[in-house]
């Protein structure tokens, strides 16, 4: 599947549209993650607990996002848009959404 | 007692660390943006320059969290007081957006790309900090922009 956040591809048509496609996580790390995060905020530096949960978060997300344009019978997803909020510490809710379609190849 | 605490031992703490990871990080960004020096980034929706429009192009995200310092904190408070810039979260909101932007062209450079459009950078919060009390200060921020080749570097 072809998953891009622009609004075209180059080289390629789209063929049908099959509407807006989403997936959702919120995640969270153990505490002794975020005790060690404490730590590292009296130093400064990379949080790498927080980075890895981002970054999981993302993958999950995408990942449902990309299985609802397949179960639409899509083969790719076009403009795809990421959002967070905060619901409480420690923990992310990461939004990606996009727009599903069927594309070919131009000859 | 606690504020005794406080400015004997966090602040020097905070002030010394503090300043040696921010120099170490900067220094570290500023290598390996030099390494990859003629990729080719734009924010823009197109592919500008594409060359090889048979690869498909891919999407590629990049996160990083970084922590501010206690002495950081104390003087962002200071400042708060007093108004004006706070310079120390300059820095740290920019080295942030450096990291996350050089780690998506690091993956699009592995996987064989030379170019990246359409970057896109944001923020999350996971501290907290927009629910709950200030206690922490950090900065998470999520690129994403999608990858291409293309064989004109001079855009």
């Amino acid at each position: 599947m072809i998953v891009v956040n622009t609004e075209t591809i180059p080289g390629y048509q789209i063929v049908e549209l099959k509407g807006m496609v989403q997936g959702n996580t919120v995640r969270a790390k153990h505490a002794g993650r975020d005790i060690a995060a404490s730590f590292k905020n009296l130093v400064g530096g990379e949080l790498k607990g927080y980075t890895e949960l981002l970054t999981e978060s993302r993958r999950e997300a995408v990942e449902r996002m990309m299985a609802q344009a397949r179960q639409l019978g899509a083969n790719a997803i076009l403009n795809v848009r990421f959002s967070t909020s905060a619901i409480t510490a420690g923990a992310a809710e990461l939004y990606a959404y996009g727009t599903a379609a069927i594309v070919s190849k131009i000859e | 007692m606690d504020l005794i605490i406080q400015l004997l031992i966090l602040m020097p703490i905070g002030f010394f660390f503090g300043r040696a990871a921010e120099r170490k990080h900067i220094k570290s960004l500023e290598e390996r943006e030099k390494a990859c020096e003629g990729f080719f980034v734009s924010d823009l929706r197109t592919f500008p320059g594409i060359s090889d429009a048979s690869r498909e192009p891919k999407m590629l995200t990049g996160e990083v969290t970084i922590a501010s310092d206690y002495y950081k904190r104390f003087a962002g408070g200071l400042r708060n007081f007093f108004g004006g810039e706070m310079k120390s979260y300059v820095s740290l909101m920019s080295r942030a957006r450096r990291e996350a932007t050089l780690r998506i062209i690091e993956e699009a450079r592995a996987e064989g790309y030379n170019a990246v459009c359409n970057l896109r950078l944001d923020s999350a919060d996971i501290g907290g900090s927009a629910t709950t009390n200030k206690a922490s200060v950090m900065v998470s921020i999520l690129a994403s922009a999608t990858a291409y080749n293309t064989n004109d570097q001079a855009q």
